[in-house]
């Protein structure tokens, strides 16, 4: 009589005193005892010694079980009642937990009816102690999940689907960016070259791209160039960028001309609301017979200036002012300048990526054209996988303050070897 | 989410004004170009972009400056850019656009130079 | 990385002591010896660890690629016994960790005065073709990923903090309640199906440092019979079966697992 005698009290504490004759009638309502709320509460009630055997139950968890008391109550261990699997997760996870905290709750387990099927329930349990504090027996409150359980495992397999469909969207973003890089840079004999590729997220593929191929007659070609934007918009027309650029280098390999003939067909293709645009430095290698070393006359679309690190020490920019952006202006300016690349020299091409970067994850400051000027100052004599290997250390520092993808490509003229005279 | 752009859009008798705040990059860039076709430019009038508020530009903004002067040349209108900031200058040097924007060193002044159309 | 702080090992007892190294198995963290590590601390040096993807161990060590055999873990074992013991240990795995121990020693034999496998197991499935029974076939060990999965949603409210009833051992506070037997639900699949696929029937002969096997008598995970097996495949062990049941002695019957352990230090170091 204590539940009811409880709700009776409660009742009685309220705003509105109800009239005796309510309370008369609500006590009849709750005339059952302690011992009949137990054996048909809404949830299964279970007792075990500390070892697991069972010692108590009642009788809602033995309908749902299917079992006649003398079955279990001195006959059955607790975890005997659970899958195979669940037994495993018990050991493993529940008895620990229970025997250290002294509770745990709300436990996800399935346990085998008398019938063989399998009821999915959430478990909680708790140690009661003796005054001596010691440990005497376990008690278990025992929840019919069926509909909670149904529900989880959809989550469950929406989650697995989400997380398959992000991967599938990864490996797709992945193999669409390889397939805009070349597998390998061309190898020109006297030439040291390097290229890497910062993905910034694996959520979107960028738009950098670069290349460096053969041209005829002892002649290079290499681009480095920044679409606009991210994603397959962006995606397509770095496709089609670098397609051109390859095809109309064979055309006609005069820098300019190059960029000119890209910006006629990317201003064809993209131009109006959503208007795409590159810009790309086009450049064209050819070994300086007189001199030694290349002579490389570079042509700039709008893009960042090249950096030129000297085998002596001395590092500056290839500035190409007046170069417009390609593809959305119908004659776009274009700016050349030539430079001979001695021994020891080393020329870099990044895209704005690496500038543009927050030299802290969540910080305001960008990383910026003089800190990159002074980066290649400090560097400079270097090699081309030299410079590569620090701008990837530089862009690690940064981490997720990078939020664009980066390109950059480095050519360096190594001293010659003694059987390949120059 | 922390909001990187504020865009506000006034009409004037000698067309529409433009006031982007904060940064303009890829991913407030699709923001710009969809309040374009709202500014109600009409044939003759001019477009103005005030940018004294603008703190970021990246490609993905300069494209929508260039969407912006499509779609002021698309409705017969001119595009004039006020209070262009250092940092945007610098970039419009980079990538040779600093002759292809009409700009002012303010939205007022850039009204005030607007002429009506002698045709 | 430093093995000291990525298995997040804890040295304690007396200076100088034998040194005994307790080495946890699938499920919980290095807490699971808490109940015995003061009986233990009094004679030894207890050296306590949590497996590289349990616990406070470094996650950031864990890769799929090392974990996914008991090799990985193995390796750990021995750079830990390099980098904290002058002299040979006397292991004590239980469980999965038993068969950690049991490779250890056969690679490197000068490094253990002996080992203790508590509840060990060292194959799980059943082998018809043997007649060999592990008390398991590999649809179980799917049942078991199951109940992972379905616990980890379960996780974040059984993990919130919650007032221990426990009070008289207020030492296991609440910040035991959060970290025990947590694991990313990612590594515990795969540490699971090491744990329980693994077969290491043919690496038990090889043994030749003194071992105890010491099993419960009623262990649902590890029966009586494989008990049996492990002490009649390791050449000159000994067993002892202990009055404790389920399959955690160390916390079920915390007074026999230690005097076990202890008696069994005395003869073999």
């Amino acid at each position: 009589m204590r539940e009811a005698g409880g709700a009776a009290e409660s009742g009685d504490r309220g705003e509105d005193r109800r009239p005796a004759d309510e309370e008369a009638l609500f006590s009849a309502l709750l005339e059952d005892s302690a011992e009949e709320l137990y054996e048909h509460a809404p949830c299964g009630y279970l007792t075990t010694l500390m070892d697991g055997q069972i010692v108590k139950v009642n009788s809602t968890l033995l309908d749902w079980l299917g079992y006649e008391r003398g079955k279990l109550v001195g006959r059955k261990r607790f975890s005997e009642l659970l899958t195979v699997g669940g037994r495993l997760y018990h050991e493993t996870h529940f008895a620990p937990l229970l025997r250290m905290q002294g509770e745990i709750s709300a436990i996800a387990l399935e346990l085998k009816t008398a019938d063989g099927s399998r009821l999915p329930v959430m478990v909680t349990s708790r140690v009661k102690t003796g005054s001596d504090g010691q440990p005497l027996l376990i008690r278990t409150t025992i929840l019919d999940a069926r509909d909670r359980r149904a529900y989880e495992v959809e989550l469950l397999r929406a989650r697995q689907e989400a997380d398959q469909e992000r991967d599938r969207l990864k490996l797709l973003n992945s193999t669409l960016q390889k397939t805009l890089l070349p597998p390998a840079l061309a190898n020109v004999p006297g030439l040291d070259v390097a290229a890497y590729y910062h993905i910034a997220s694996v959520e979107e593929v960028g738009g950098d791209f670069y290349d460096l191929f053969p041209l005829a007659a002892g002649t290079w070609g290499l681009f480095l160039g920044d679409v606009c934007g991210k994603g397959a918009a962006a995606a397509a027309v770095t496709s089609l960028a670098r397609y051109t650029l390859r095809a109309a280098a064979v055309y006609d390999p005069d820098p300019a001309a190059v960029l000119t003939n890209l910006n006629t067909v990317l201003n064809h293709e993209y131009n109006g609301t959503d208007p795409r645009f590159c810009t790309v430095i086009f450049g064209l290698l050819t070994p300086d017979a007189d001199r030694g070393g290349f002579r490389i006359t570079l042509a700039s679309g709008g893009h960042p200036p090249a950096l030129l690190m000297r085998a002596d020490g001395t590092a500056d920019y290839l500035p190409t002012p007046g170069g417009q952006l390609i593809g959305v202006l119908p004659d776009a300016d274009i700016a050349t300048t030539t430079v001979h690349l001695a021994v020891g020299d080393t020329l870099l091409l990044h895209t704005d990526g690496l500038t543009e970067a927050h030299t802290n994850a969540g910080s305001e400051g960008r990383y910026g054209d003089d800190a990159l000027l002074a980066f290649g100052r400090a560097l400079a004599p270097t090699t081309a996988s030299a410079v590569i290997g620090a701008v990837r250390d530089l862009l690690d520092t940064f981490g997720s303050g990078v939020d664009d993808d980066t390109a950059v490509l480095a050519v360096h003229v190594p001293r010659p070897t003694a059987d390949e005279p120059r | 989410m922390i909001r990187h752009l504020t865009l506000r859009t006034r009409t004037t008798a000698k067309g529409a004004v433009i006031e982007l705040t904060g940064e303009l990059d890829h991913r407030t860039a699709p923001e710009v170009r969809a309040a374009l076709p709202g500014a109600g430019l009409e044939a003759g009038q001019q477009l103005v972009l005030d940018l004294a508020g603008l703190t970021f530009c990246d490609s993905s903004g300069i494209t929508v400056l260039l969407a912006a002067r499509n779609h002021a040349r698309a409705a017969d209108a001119s595009i004039a850019l006020a209070a262009v900031p250092d940092h945007l200058q610098r970039i419009f040097r980079v990538v040779g656009l600093e002759h292809v924007f009409p700009t002012h060193p303010t939205a007022g002044a850039a009204e005030a130079a607007w002429q009506p159309p002698t045709s | 990385m430093d093995v000291r702080s990525r298995n997040h090992v804890t040295v304690t007892g007396r200076t100088g002591g034998p040194v005994v190294v307790l080495a946890h198995g699938f499920g919980c963290d290095q807490n699971m010896w808490r109940l015995v590590v003061p009986a233990l601390e009094r004679e030894f040096t207890v050296v306590l660890f949590d497996h590289v993807g349990s616990g406070n161990s470094a996650q950031s060590a864990w890769s799929r690629e090392r974990y996914s055999s008991l090799d990985g873990y193995v390796d750990d074992v021995l750079e830990l016994c390099r980098e904290i013991a002058l002299g040979p240990v006397t292991f004590v795995g239980h469980s999965v960790s038993g068969m950690m121990g049991v490779l250890a020693a056969t690679r490197e034999p000068e490094a253990f005065a002996g080992l203790v496998l508590l509840a060990p197991s060292p194959c799980f499935v059943d082998d018809p073709d043997t007649g060999y029974r592990g008390g398991f076939s590999a649809e179980d060990i799917d049942e078991l990923l199951e109940s992972l999965d379905a616990n980890y949603l379960g996780w974040s409210g059984a993990m919130a903090p919650v007032i221990m009833g426990n009070p008289d051992r207020p030492e296991l506070g609440a910040e035991l309640t959060n970290s025990f037997c947590r694991t990313d639900p990612e590594i515990a699949r795969v540490f699971a199906r090491v744990t329980f696929l693994s077969d290491n029937r043919a690496d038990l002969a090889s043994v030749a440092v003194p071992t105890l096997v010491a099993q419960c008598s009623s262990d649902p995970i590890a029966p009586p019979e494989v008990g049996a097996f492990v002490h009649a495949q390791i050449p000159g062990s000994r067993l002892v079966t202990l009055n404790a049941t389920g399959h955690c002695p160390q916390l079920s019957a915390p007074e026999e697992t230690a005097a076990a352990i202890t008696a069994f230090v005395g003869t073999a170091g």
